[in-house]
């Protein structure tokens, strides 16, 4: 340094203009794609559709109706959450918008009341734009009329065409599932759908129309009806003459023939469904659908016949209920319903969890803690711009605050699916990201109590808006139910609680020095911060601090859960995808604190060897499901550009860090200063060379 | 400025500069990298190439060097064996990690974390090579004391009296491992012939030289010639096959047969009034007890096709000693140095009423337990470092409130 320079120091150098200007631009960016895709979300689905005459359902109606217990995918749940996922998995959506042309008021229509007309009211149901059809060739094969791209379809606008389709799909589902092109699975997907659909809608057909009997009309009146519920009340006597017309050798009279047949038809259209009979022996764990129950009756194989048919009366009351169109009487049948079948199933403990999974999923909380995420990282950007003005210390408690309590309401929401769940918080990939995201954030806002820099304060809450989308596309793309139970092998409290949790954990705590160390990259790579060296060291133990922590989790959740395979499997380690991804990540974090502490890797490259550990997380945790190998393989191909476009953001940020870093982004420091930045001792933030005994 | 004159002045010794090189953290860094490497290609060969014989290409100890395949594609990079890589790490790690660290209170956890990965490594290594496996299946109500291996496929050599073999002599998976294109004679004391085997594959299928015709030549024995298949990706699926020829003891030598995992008889020789099979199979393992198999359920959460549990109620039988077991999912029974575990059940389709029956994994590994032994010891010591260094950042923390307040 020459003297001139030392008796003159050059004044500091305040941040880029142009930085800014290219902060500010991928600012503006970024948020727009959160808008857009929250919009996506929220918007209606194409067109509102007109269903002439619609009259919604009273809050009392779903309010009764949301927590009535059914049984499906394993376990006992409420409408509501069946309805949401049934919604998600034909519509596409869990909300719908309808208008009715006659008095001009738009409907949103929540998952329940959509699963209500589709039982209690099709004429309104097969309206409504139910069907959501990405692919238009297929319609076009079967001579339908294409609508715009994000348009969904009515039963009735595909009813033309829905025989076609379904000849097609049968002819298609001979072909061996690996062999079928796109348009031939989609095809397929798209006929069970409607099959689905079409069981709902029919589902009560049998207490609509009841039973014709033959033969009962006299002087011109038409032949009576009678409530199926009162022919199983005559089924010893219909078995007592089918035996007797056999033992005789004759024929079963015609009218009793016509009879069975349309007790046989009627208990076929409600056999699938909906199963919210709950079963008589404690032993038994099966509901019943309404056609089961029917049946079991008409060939005594139901050993309560009495109970059950009053089960089916039950259900005729409810229909009869809905049809008067009074939705105060709705309400109380279907109140009386939940009661009469509830009692029996809050005998077996069934329904302990109906009422907190109902409040689960009316509440949300997953999205208003999304919303709270985005106030956060709009506000944490607005306070990194006013950093040093008093705004910007307002602007950091609104971060905080927002940031704090959507924590707050993710922790609430993952503690109340643990609770209904009767498992540890993460058993599939959906409680992956919701736990990964809330981890993450927990432990953002650790490193910010630490470093008090404001900035992993603002990274925190932007990580939250990711990976809490990132759930939201997930379960929109998956249309399943994640809190279903188990197969056999991954049930065990023990091990989800033990290696599942501390390896999401090192999971977060890996995307979370990603994530700083982007922040790093952004901010020297722009000179947003060029001779601030204290935020620099701060963010540089940050990071290793989260890379520490990373390793420490992967290594012991990977020996965890090589000795669970090791009870489950009969071995430690059997080279499965799963398996490796996870040792990638150790290896990975080893590489960088041993070439830290072996200093070969200075400030620049912790930060660019930190974001390649999101891209041995993402491989870990995302990509190896695709690979279609190994024990962990989950089959699903949905995800494949989303993870090849983050890698792509992660080089791209190693390439601009790269580049920043060879072409001096390096902040001039006094000589002291600079002297001091050469790392000396084996200190995260300062690494030494080897050490000798 | 003196130490580095002395530095010059008296150069380390070739020894001490091997001794730098094998401990340092230059050595330790690319190793770990290396190794990752090897984990991601052999993560993405295994979709093409099948698991076993992806780890035999990178982490077998005959491999010294591979070039990886991904997509069915070489990729120009030449990588050292994974089992090589995982010995100079090991070594890397005693010299380094034990022996030359600074030794002082702060580095105990460090101290205490490299001990036990060398642990957890040493127990790899007792795993890859001293582990048995098999599968022992068993029908409800019957006894089994046998298991069968996975991959290692036998020529087996009986007399057959009173319908049964006796005096059964195993020729063992690795004595014809090699016998590609040479042979090899087995002598047979207890045999009035002896035995010649060549042209060992290890997945091939018995073809009618009427119904095609051999592509390279290959030997026709009896009508049938061996066609080599490719290897399954699931191993265990493989089926191999070799040529035999009988050695009498007047000094004739028979026409070559053919034994073949896929045949459903054994080859006989006759002899006298003797009768003698050979034949291929899968190594059986005989057990230091019986099992018997009182009652397998499978249960599944109602109304899907999801498990929920598979359990099955045995009987371990030693002599006249009988004690009842429970085997499921995540409780494997443990006894005698060996393991059973729940694998698998058939027949597949079963209804109810069906009779079933029951798949155990057998495993003896001396190591069963070490990994377990070494995580204990691996966190407590990275929770020692990182207690430490957590302890370290709140003091600064604290430090820095007092600053500012």
């Amino acid at each position: 340094m020459d003297e001139s320079s030392q008796n003159h120091p050059k004044p500091k150098r305040g941040p880029s203009f142009a930085g800014r200007v290219a902060a500010g631009v991928l600012a503006f960016f970024g948020m727009l794609a959160v808008f857009y895709n929250l919009l996506q979300d929220n918007r209606p689905q194409g067109q509102i559709r007109v269903v002439e005459g619609y009259i919604p359902w009273s809050a009392e109606v779903l309010e009764a109706a949301e927590p009535l217990a059914v049984q499906d995918g394993g376990r006992v749940k409420p409408l509501s959450s069946f309805a949401g996922f049934q919604m998600l998995a034909i519509h596409g959506a869990r909300s719908m918008r309808i208008l009715d042309a006659e008095d001009g008021e738009t409907h949103r229509l929540t998952p329940t009341a959509w699963m209500l007309d589709a039982l209690f009211r099709p004429h309104f149901a097969v309206y409504q734009p139910t069907f959501r059809i990405d692919n238009s060739d297929i319609l076009r094969a079967i001579d339908l009329p294409v609508r715009s791209r994000r348009d969904r379809y009515s039963y009735e606008d595909l009813r033309p065409g829905i025989r076609r389709l379904m000849e097609t799909a049968q002819r298609y589902e001979a072909i061996e599932s690996d062999d079928r092109d796109a348009i031939q699975q989609q095809t397929l997907d798209i006929a069970y759908t409607i099959r689905s659909y079409e069981i709902l809608l029919r589902y009560f057909d049998f207490a609509r129309h009841g039973v014709r009997l033959h033969g009962t009309g006299r002087d011109g009146h038409d032949d009576q009806t009678a409530g199926i519920s009162t022919v199983m009340a005559t089924a010893p006597q219909i078995r007592e003459q089918i035996a007797e017309s056999q033992r005789e050798g004759g024929q079963i009279h015609p009218n009793l023939q016509v009879l069975l047949e349309q007790v046989l038809d009627a208990s076929n259209l409600a056999k699938y469904g909906i199963f919210l009979i709950p079963p008589h022996h404690e032993k038994e764990l099966k509901w019943q659908s309404a056609g089961d129950a029917i049946m079991g009756v008409m060939t005594a194989a139901d050993p309560h016949p009495v109970e059950t048919i009053t089960n089916i009366k039950e259900l005729e009351n409810t229909l009869d209920a809905s049809l008067t169109g009074d939705m105060d009487e709705f309400a109380t049948a279907l109140v009386s319903l939940r009661d009469h079948f509830g009692e029996r199933a809050d005998g077996r403990g069934d329904t302990r969890f109906i009422s907190l999974e109902t409040t689960y999923y009316r509440y949300n909380l997953f999205y208003n803690a999304l919303i709270l995420f985005i106030i956060g990282s709009i506000s944490a950007m607005a306070m990194w711009v006013l950093h040093q003005h008093r705004a910007g210390r307002w602007l950091s408690w609104v971060t905080l605050g927002t940031t704090g309590v959507a924590t707050i309401l993710c922790v609430v929401a993952i503690v109340q699916r643990s609770v209904i769940m009767q498992r540890p918080p993460v058993g599939n990939l959906y409680d992956t990201i919701i736990f990964i995201g809330t981890a993450g954030v927990i432990f953002g806002l650790i490193f910010e109590w630490f470093t008090r820099k404001r900035f992993a304060l603002g990274l925190s809450a932007m990580l939250g808006v990711i990976l809490i989308m990132l759930a939201r596309r997930y379960e929109l793309g998956d249309a399943t139910d994640h809190m279903d139970p188990l197969v056999a092998v991954l049930d065990s409290n023990f091990w989800l609680a033990t290696h599942v949790l501390t390896i999401t954990l090192g999971y977060s705590a890996g995307l979370l020095a990603a994530v700083l160390s982007c922040g790093y990259v952004l901010l020297r790579g722009l000179r947003l911060v060029d001779n601030d060296r204290d935020l620099r060291r701060s963010l540089s133990r940050a990071v290793y601090g989260a890379i520490c922590l990373c390793l420490f989790l992967s290594l012991v959740g990977t020996v965890l859960g090589g000795i669970w395979a090791n009870y489950s499997w009969g071995r430690f380690w059997g080279w499965d995808p799963k398996e490796n991804g996870a040792l990638l990540i150790v290896l990975w974090t080893l590489a960088i604190l041993h070439a830290r502490l072996g200093g070969f890797l200075h400030e620049w490259g912790l930060h660019l060897a930190s974001i390649f550990t999101a891209c041995t997380i993402a491989f870990a945790w995302w990509h190896v499901n695709f690979l279609g190998v190994g024990l962990h393989s989950y089959g699903f191909t949905a995800g494949t550009t989303a993870i090849w476009t983050f890698y792509g953001v992660m080089v791209a940020f190693i390439a601009f860090g790269g580049i920043a870093a060879a072409l001096g982004t390096k902040p001039r420091l006094p000589e002291k200063e600079r002297s001091t930045d050469t790392p000396s001792t084996a200190t995260p933030e300062s690494p030494a060379q080897p050490t000798e005994a | 400025m003196d130490q580095e004159m002395k530095k010059k002045a008296n150069p380390e010794s070739p020894l001490r500069q091997a001794y730098d090189f094998l401990s340092g953290f230059k050595l330790a860094t690319a190793l770990l990298l290396l190794l990752g490497l090897l984990t991601w290609f052999a993560t993405l060969e295994q979709i093409d190439q099948g698991l076993h014989p992806t780890l035999r290409k990178y982490f077998s100890w005959r491999s010294l060097w591979l070039l990886p395949e991904v997509n069915g594609k070489i990729v120009p990079l030449p990588l050292p064996g994974g089992y090589w890589v995982c010995a100079l790490l090991l070594v890397n790690m005693i010299l380094g990690g034990i022996v030359r660290i600074r030794k002082g209170w702060r580095q105990i956890g460090n101290l205490i974390a490299h001990f036990g990965i060398i642990f957890m490594l040493v127990a790899g290594g007792v795993s890859h090579h001293f582990p048995q496996r098999g599968n022992m299946a068993i029908e409800e109500g019957t006894v089994s004391n046998t298991a069968e291996d996975y991959f290692e496929y036998v020529v087996e050599v009986a007399e057959i009296i009173d319908g049964e073999p006796q005096n059964i002599r195993v020729i063992g998976g690795d004595e014809i491992d090699g016998l590609g294109s040479t042979h090899r004679n087995f002598i047979l004391p207890d045999f009035p012939f002896d035995l010649q085997l060549a042209g060992y594959l290890r997945n091939a299928l018995p073809v009618s030289a009427n119904e095609r015709a051999p592509d390279r030549s290959q030997v026709i024995a009896d009508g049938y010639w061996l066609m080599e298949r490719p290897g399954e990706v699931n191993a265990e699926l493989n089926t191999a096959a070799i040529y035999g020829r009988v050695l009498r003891e007047d000094g004739t030598v028979d026409p070559p047969f053919i034994v073949a995992g896929a045949s459903f008889h054994p080859f006989t020789v006759h002899v006298d009034d003797r009768v003698f099979t050979v034949d291929m199979r899968k190594r059986l393992w005989p057990m230091p007890f019986k099992v018997r198999l009182n009652e397998f359920t499978a249960d599944f959460h109602p109304g899907t096709g999801r498990a929920a549990r598979f359990v099955s109620e045995i009987t371990r039988i030693r002599d006249d000693n009988e004690v009842m077991v429970t085997i499921q999912m995540n409780e494997p029974m443990r006894y005698d140095g060996l393991t059973f575990f729940q694998a698998s059940y058939g027949p597949p389709g079963a209804g109810p009423g069906d009779s079933l029956y029951s798949v155990f994994e057998v495993v003896n590994n001396p190591a069963d337990k070490w990994p377990e032994y070494s995580l204990y010891v691996v966190t407590i010591g990275m929770l020692i470092t990182f207690l430490t260094k957590l302890g370290e950042s709140l003091g600064r923390v604290k430090r820095r409130s007092k600053r500012h307040g």
